[in-house]
């Protein structure tokens, strides 16, 4: 049985509560569980005074209510699952290792900071800094797979070095930003300024996007790999483009400011 | 990745023989600097002062600093960012198409004198306002010119520096560094210092509505931050330390005047390129310096219990 | 005052070599014949040493505060302070924040600390940092080996008013003795490139060469009476083949007292990266036949940190090597500086012959009294990690264990795997304390004697050195208990030394045009006010004559 988790009372400042992770609760008691430390700003309080939990000892996480003020969940989880029906704040599966989150609802900033595996899915949409590295660090996701139904904000992707991210809304500036490696599916295009300064990695786009200055177009292709990755998304229920007779991807080289190692693909539908 | 390549007014004043500007008008907000520091100043290294110095300014509009340039670059709103990374790729050979260039609103024949001049330079300074961090792209913008400056440094000596003002905020910035690591956007909910811009920075801190009380010392938040910030301001307890009367004071619970730094109140101010001086007062101020009034509140906060229980250490919000 | 009574002293100074001696101190914080009243530490079956004291550090300023800047990655991954009733918060790890810095040094048994590069123009920066690290007592070196001022009267053969120019900027600096680093290269690279050669003249002057202000600084120093003799970062600083550099710099030195800097970075073989080799045989048999010079490691540990170093043209190269963050800081007519983060490797060949290389010097050298443990934190890896140090010198089979793990094609490029010795208990006391605090002419530092200063540490004896030397069971600063059993009790502030060498009044008003001239702020304001000093103590300046 799943450990439910309500929200209770709405924290009125930011609560910190990275104990809300599989890795955490799985070998508690109930009371135990009630009994582990939150944040509420500088203020150590027990996790039951913001929720009631129902279940213990289980790898299986439900949550409920709207937590937007409630950030790391799932912090540096390397197993089971987190399902939250309702918004969830900052830092979202950051350092996250393994396991599931599922979000019905919209996320804010950092989800899979630095994550090295796993699975995130926002059936919502979601903030900035999506699987990007924090500030400083030089590389941001390692692994894994977070894909977002909605919108994205700045930065997506940033300094990533493998894994794949999937918005199936728009995505705002500087998505792919110092790109290493990866993949991005941006499958409703994005603002500005998509893989600025990126090294290596993949930025697919099946919507036009304004490109920076230092993109060459090469090709127009359906490269080999995207016939197989589109198979593999296809799990998701995710469809991406690849027969002929539908259209071709254009293919873009970047960025010239630091290397021609990175490529932009976007979609060009057959009619046009 | 990342860093910054910077020097001291006094170098700028004695090698600079190429000058850029970008997104600062400092014959209006920093009058002195062209005279104290820059283009005027004769040196033993550029002894005809003006006339060995290069200045070229480059904004998106025409403003009073450009009658002072030799070369003026006009460039298109939100293209800032494009253009540097363009001067990226140009410096090292890459080739970049004309059409891209144009979208820049410059030519190419300005943009390849522009790296020419740069590369000829014996000793090159950027400075960069907020034109150029306060515009779309913001923190990405400043990176991108000390990228700029950190890669010329292949072909000849590049330095670049923020244009900094509004009183003594580099001075919080090194103290900020030096007891906690960080500059700026810094939390101590846990008992010891974390950052993140954008979480635990001011201004989102506030439009979010994360906190539940503000206490401010030389700043105005009231005139400069965007409404939902100020609005939250307004709601909840804001303490407010300034000589004057304020937007932000006059929002506040609680204003203590306080002695104004440097005229009446002693320290140490940290001039943009990081230097301290010394603040040596003229004048005599019936009301308590800021440092005096932090001093008595932190006494008066000593008195009451610990914020901690005893023995109940927060954990450490660990990276691994 | 406090009683320590039973333990095994080793106090090198003395002559005491693991005696059981009991320790009075009295109220004013100094080593007394006897006391009564007050507590008493049982100290059977431990070990008492005198506090450490690094001859050799960077932790206040404006290049550390730089590089605190630079690594947030590195602070989000690192030990934590958290604030207690009467301890403030703070960060470890590469560049450790200022109160951090002071609980950590203390941690392990460090009472005194030798911030070695202020540039003037900063130093008031420099002091209100050292002012906020608690615990430790303080000394700071002056840049001088750039200084545009002097050079300018070396060029013209003004060796006179050169001097006095030095004494006066010393003062100005409020500081306690004089840093050269790599003579003319900063100036040089404020044009972009270096001064790699002792005897070429420097770009932007005639005449005046590297070698020149190696000779006239050294001098100077001696001529002032500064208790602390020149302290040399010599030019070329970590390039292959290297040691002819270095060797020429000793010989511009016969006749003088000097500190030789972190000789790790300067006692290489080889014309290239991938012939790199330790020449540090060379260097240590110059030592042992130089009594009069000293020297400190700069001892290379595996693992990630963050270099910083007047050296601007090294820096910018190792920028380029890394392709990671690089910080630079040029400060006008003084010096300069460069930030760049990195990581040693034992996989790496370079990275490998480094670490070999400071360990073989430290068992090269024969005198322990001639070279110190340093890492040139935070340049070949942290203070924080010196106990690793000592394990690798008092441990020769852990040694060999690290041997293991380095490249196979490092045989014959490095002499360490040779070397049997292994430091005993009272040559580490010698490495980390007394020696250092002699060099430094803190007579009263690192010595266990009557009168002197009641700084010491005490540790559990343990067969696990690292475990022993890592974690004392106490430390006694000024006589008052700072660390007992791993706990921070207090954090006293520490003193500040400072000297004010004698000067020509004339100085100042020689200086005054040029100043007005090279600077961008009033003379008036440029020198430190003593007040600015937290707990400044003056120690005085005794002439040497050269041999």
């Amino acid at each position: 049985m799943p450990i439910e988790f309500r929200l209770k009372r709405q924290p009125t400042v930011p609560l910190e509560a990275e104990v809300l992770t599989p890795d955490v609760v799985c070998s508690l008691t109930n009371t135990e569980i009630r009994a582990l430390t939150v944040y509420h700003g500088k203020r150590q309080l027990p996790l039951g005074d913001f929720f009631d939990v129902e279940g213990e000892k289980c790898d299986d996480l439900i949550l409920h209510g709207a937590l937007n003020k409630v950030r790391w969940v799932g912090r540096a989880m390397s197993q089971g699952s987190i399902t939250i029906h309702g918004d969830v704040g900052m830092h979202l599966g950051s350092y996250m290792k393994g396991g599931r989150i599922d979000v019905r609802g919209n996320a804010s900033d950092w989800i899979g900071g630095e994550m090295k595996n796993g699975f995130i899915h926002i059936h919502g949409n979601a903030g900035g800094q999506v699987g990007a590295a924090y500030r400083g660090s030089m590389a941001g996701m390692k692994n894994g797979t977070i894909i977002i139904d909605g919108s994205a904000g700045l930065e997506v992707g940033m300094r990533m070095r493998r894994g794949t991210i999937i918005l199936g809304g728009p995505a705002r500036d500087f998505t792919g930003l110092q790109m290493k490696g990866g993949t991005i599916v941006l499958m409703a295009g994005a603002e500005i300024r998509t893989g600025a300064w990126m090294n290596r990695g993949t930025i697919i786009s099946l919507k036009p996007l304004p490109l920076m200055p230092t993109f060459v177009f090469t090709c127009c292709q359906i490269p080999v790999f995207v016939n197989v990755y589109a198979r593999h998304l296809q799990q998701f229920g995710i469809r991406l483009p690849f027969a002929e007779k539908e259209g071709t991807y254009h293919h873009y080289r970047g960025d010239a400011a630091v290397s021609h190692k990175g490529e932009i693909l976007i979609w060009q539908p057959a009619q046009c | 990745m990342g860093g910054k390549v910077t020097c001291t007014l006094g170098e700028v004043k004695q090698r600079a023989d190429f000058i850029i500007y970008w997104g600062g008008n400092p014959a209006e907000c920093h009058p002195r600097h062209f005279t104290k520091y820059t283009i005027m100043q004769k040196s033993k290294f550029l002894p005809r002062g003006r006339k060995d110095r290069t200045m070229v300014l480059v904004d998106i509009r025409e403003t009073k600093s450009a009658k002072a340039a030799d070369i003026f670059l006009q460039i298109r709103p939100g293209k800032d960012f494009e253009l540097i990374t363009i001067l990226r790729a140009l410096i090292k050979g890459h080739p970049v198409g004309d059409e891209q260039i144009a979208e820049t609103g410059l030519s190419r024949e300005a943009i390849e004198d522009l790296i020419s001049r740069m590369k000829g330079a014996k000793f090159g300074c950027l400075f960069f306002g907020m034109g150029l961090s306060m515009t779309r792209g913001k923190h990405m913008n400043s990176a991108a010119l000390l990228y700029l400056t950190a890669e010329m440094n292949a072909f000849t000596k590049f330095v670049a520096m923020p244009m900094r003002g509004h009183g003594n905020v580099t001075g919080a910035d090194v103290i900020m560094r030096w007891q906690t690591g960080f500059p700026f956007g810094i939390s101590f909910n846990r008992g010891y210092p974390r950052y993140n811009p954008g979480e635990f920075s001011t201004v989102d801190v506030l439009v979010r509505g994360d906190c539940d009380a503000a206490f401010i010392i030389g700043a105005d938040p009231g005139a400069t931050m965007p409404q939902p910030a100020i609005d939250h301001l307004a709601r909840i307890p804001t303490i407010v330390l300034d000589p004057h009367v304020t937007h932000t004071s006059r929002l506040a619970r609680v204003h203590i005047t306080t002695a104004p730094q440097g005229i009446a109140a002693p320290g140490t101010a940290y001039r943009m390129d990081e230097l301290p001086m010394p603040l040596k007062p003229a004048l005599k101020s019936p009301y308590p310096t800021d440092e005096e009034v932090v001093r008595r509140i932190n006494e008066a906060i000593a008195k009451k219990s610990f914020w901690l229980p005893d023995g109940n250490q927060p954990q450490i919000v660990a990276t691994k | 005052m406090l009683c320590i009574t039973g333990g095994k002293v080793y106090d090198p100074a003395n002559g005491i070599d693991g005696a059981i001696k009991d320790l009075c101190i009295d109220d004013n914080g100094r080593f007394v014949a006897s006391v009564s009243g007050g507590r008493t530490i049982d100290a059977t079956g431990m070990i008492v040493f005198p506090g450490g004291v690094d001859v050799h550090t960077h932790v206040a300023g404006g290049a550390i505060n730089f590089a605190r800047a630079m690594t947030p990655e590195d602070h989000r991954r690192t030990q934590a302070f958290i604030r207690t009733k009467t301890r403030r918060s703070g960060l470890g790890g590469m560049a450790p924040t200022t109160f951090a810095t002071g609980y950590l040094y203390a941690g392990m048994g460090w009472t005194t600390v030798n911030e070695a590069a202020v540039p003037v123009l900063s130093a008031r920066h420099t002091h209100e940092e050292l002012a906020d690290i608690p615990i430790v007592d303080k000394t700071t070196l002056t840049l001088m080996a750039n200084n545009e001022m002097m050079m300018d009267q070396l060029e013209l053969g003004e060796f006179e008013r050169a001097k006095q120019i030095v004494a006066w900027y010393l003062w100005a600096a409020k500081s306690y003795g004089i840093k050269a680093v790599s003579p003319g290269g900063v100036a040089a690279w404020k044009w972009g490139s270096d001064a790699k050669q002792l005897t070429s003249p420097i770009a932007g002057y005639n005449k005046l060469t590297p070698g020149d202000i190696v000779t006239n600084l050294a001098r100077i120093c001696d001529e002032l009476g500064l208790p602390h003799p020149m302290h040399l970062h010599c030019n070329n600083l970590g390039a292959p083949g290297n040691i002819s550099t270095t060797i020429d710099t000793l010989q511009h030195l016969e006749g003088r007292r000097a500190h030789i800097a972190h000789s790790q970075y300067h006692a290489y073989g080889g014309d290239g990266w991938g012939t790199m080799c330790s020449a540090t045989s060379q260097l240590a048999e110059y030592f042992n036949t130089h009594p009069g010079i000293t020297t400190d490691a700069g001892a290379v540990l595996f693992g990630d940190t963050v270099t910083i170093t007047a050296d601007g043209p090294w820096q910018h190269l190792l920028y380029k090597l890394t392709g990671r963050k690089w910080g630079n800081l040029d400060v006008e007519n003084e010096t300069g500086c460069g930030i760049v983060p990195y990581t040693y490797r034992p996989s790496n060949l370079v990275n490998a012959v480094q670490w070999a290389c400071g360990l073989e010097l430290l068992l090269l050298i024969r005198n322990p009294w001639q070279v110190f443990l340093s890492t040139d934190h935070p340049n070949g890896g942290c203070f924080w990690r010196y106990p690793e140090i000592i394990q690798l010198l008092m441990c020769a089979d852990v040694r060999k264990e690290c041997l293991k793990k380095l490249p196979d094609s490092i045989k014959g490029k490095i002499v360490l795997p040779e070397i049997d010795r292994e430091y005993t208990l009272s040559e580490i006391a010698v490495a980390m304390s007394a020696g250092p605090a002699r060099a430094l002419g803190l007579h009263q530092k690192g010595n266990l004697g009557i009168g002197c200063d009641a700084d010491v540490v005490i540790y559990e004896e343990d067969p696990d050195v690292l475990k022993m030397f890592g974690h004392p069971r106490y430390v006694i600063k000024a006589g008052e208990i700072v660390i007992e059993d791993g706990d921070i009790r207090e954090a006293p502030h520490g003193k500040e030394y400072l000297v004010k060498p004698a000067r020509d009044p004339a100085i100042d008003e020689f200086i005054r045009p040029l100043f007005e001239d090279q600077y961008t702020m009033s003379f008036e304001n440029y020198p430190v006010e003593l007040e600015r000093l937290e707990n400044p103590e003056l120690r005085d300046c005794i002439p040497v004559p050269g041999t």
